[in-house]
């Protein structure tokens, strides 16, 4: 089960590995705290919508199981949209649309479809929260490289409360060499590859490893 | 008619549409010369996804 | 002239895939080839205009009557799967031609952003019925001209020598770096 948690944050991290979920987590990632914020919308959504969709999963006919699962989605995600909006009106301005869209997110459905809709509700469970801290954790690597660059700090807000700022720091070196091109599009994409292909490599290089041990 | 009935007829009524159009696409059968046609898209890795390429090759091992 | 400028401004400037970063997974998925980038172009604008009309309607004739607007996502995601069955039902029994060449691409369009984006992006942009269809048809042609280009590029690349670890969706990320710093170009034409 640990190994199966842990799965998510390296090998088969559903953002840099599996490359689903590109769109909210290229767009999402210029500062950490949107980062942080929609990371953990998208995993409380993804841990409910496991455990929903392995409680129903044996009652649940076969041939309309995408639409339960869509109706399922789309609720939930309604009731993460209405909460941040009532509790956390900053954070639900800057993310702003991509907050409902979470609901076309490819990783919560493919993850209802791959994972729960077979496994006991426990193991969805789980799985839901090793996948969405996976997803959180390749959003706050993104995000932290991007407002490094961009603007030569970075700054933590308590969500709920927009003027206590639990950290942050800037380093006065960098400020003459902040890339501004980096808060745009140019730089999502750039530092996503990067990222991407550093992933790659770990993968080849540990299945080079494995190979040779079994040598 | 309050509105929270509205809103509940109307969260049923398009959930069972879709449900029901859902069902009758996947009755439909596909027109001659295209059942097995498919898009490929390699845009993930999920090798569950029945458009993935790499869904072809497995079935092609197993046969 | 303004509604020329706005569809100018879709294609171009706010480039639906380049600079909100919607539809990445098909933009990496369906572009290996410019046929399937065609194919999927065109089914996404005829699923967006088609959607975007039901969900206009549904949120001024149903929605806003009622005051239920927190309705707004669930429906409007219901109404696009719904439309999408219906589309591939419909096209399935009477045109095998032009399943061939876009049906084939509508699963992949029901868990497209850039649909529910559009239909909420109407709403939120608080768009007549003019700018919506204007509005439907220039985003969804903005994300068509980059698929396609896109693609182009793609088969000359997939034959480039890229080390193994950048092969594939990483070096296809560079790329579309690039293009977006082309298209940031274009930012002063309107």
């Amino acid at each position: 089960m640990w190994q199966n948690f842990k799965n998510g944050f390296i090998k088969e991290n559903p953002v840099f590995g599996l490359y689903l979920g590109l769109c909210s987590s290229l767009a999402i990632s210029t500062s950490l705290n949107n980062a942080i914020g929609m990371g953990m919308c998208v995993t409380i959504v993804l841990i409910c919508s496991n455990i929903l969709v392995s409680a129903i999963r044996k009652i649940t006919p076969d041939e309309i199981r995408i639409p339960v699962y869509i109706v399922i989605i789309a609720t939930l995600v309604s009731i993460v949209e209405m909460v941040v909006h009532a509790f956390m009106p900053e954070l639900y301005n800057s993310l702003g649309v991509f907050l409902g869209l979470i609901v076309v997110n490819c990783i919560i459905l493919g993850r209802a479809e791959a994972f729960a809709s077979k496994n006991p509700i426990g193991a969805s469970a789980i799985d839901g929260l090793g996948m969405g801290l996976g997803y959180t954790f390749a959003l706050v690597l993104i995000s932290v490289v991007r407002e490094l660059i961009a603007t030569g700090g970075i700054s933590f807000y308590n969500p709920f409360d927009a003027t206590q700022i639990l950290f942050g720091f800037s380093i006065e070196a960098l400020a003459p060499y902040t890339i501004s091109l980096f808060s745009g599009s140019v730089g999502a994409f750039l530092t996503f590859s990067c990222f991407a292909a550093l992933f790659a490599w770990i993968k080849q290089h540990s299945a080079k490893k494995e190979k040779e041990a079994k040598k | 008619m309050p509105s929270i009935i509205v809103a509940i007829l109307l969260f049923v009524g398009l959930g069972a549409i879709f449900a029901i159009g859902f069902y009758l696409n996947q009755k439909t059968p596909k027109p001659e010369g295209c059942e097995n046609l498919l898009a490929d898209c390699e845009g993930c890795r999920l090798a569950t996804c029945p458009h993935h390429p790499h869904h072809k090759e497995g079935e092609k091992e197993n046969a | 002239m303004e509604l020329l400028s706005m569809a100018l401004a879709a294609i171009l400037i706010n480039n639906v895939v380049l600079t909100q970063f919607l539809g990445i997974c098909p933009f990496l998925g369906v572009s290996k080839s410019a046929k399937s980038a065609v194919g999927m172009g065109l089914a996404v604008i005829f699923v967006i205009f088609g959607a975007s009309l039901l969900t206009f309607a549904l949120y001024k004739l149903v929605l806003v009557p009622f005051g239920i607007e927190y309705m707004q996502l669930i429906s409007f995601i219901l109404v696009i799967a719904a439309f999408v069955q219906f589309t591939e039902m419909f096209i399935k029994k009477y045109s095998a031609s032009l399943y061939k060449s876009l049906g084939i691409y509508l699963p992949l369009i029901t868990t497209n952003c850039v649909v529910l984006f559009v239909a909420q992006d109407n709403i939120t942009q608080n768009y007549n019925l003019i700018e919506t269809i204007v509005n439907s048809i220039s985003v969804p042609a903005g994300f068509m001209l980059v698929l396609v280009l896109f693609s182009c590029l793609r088969e000359r690349l997939d034959s480039a020598d890229t080390t193994s670890s950048w092969k594939g969706n990483p070096v296809a990320l560079v790329v579309a770096a690039l293009m977006a710093l082309a298209f940031s170009g274009l930012a002063g034409i309107v």
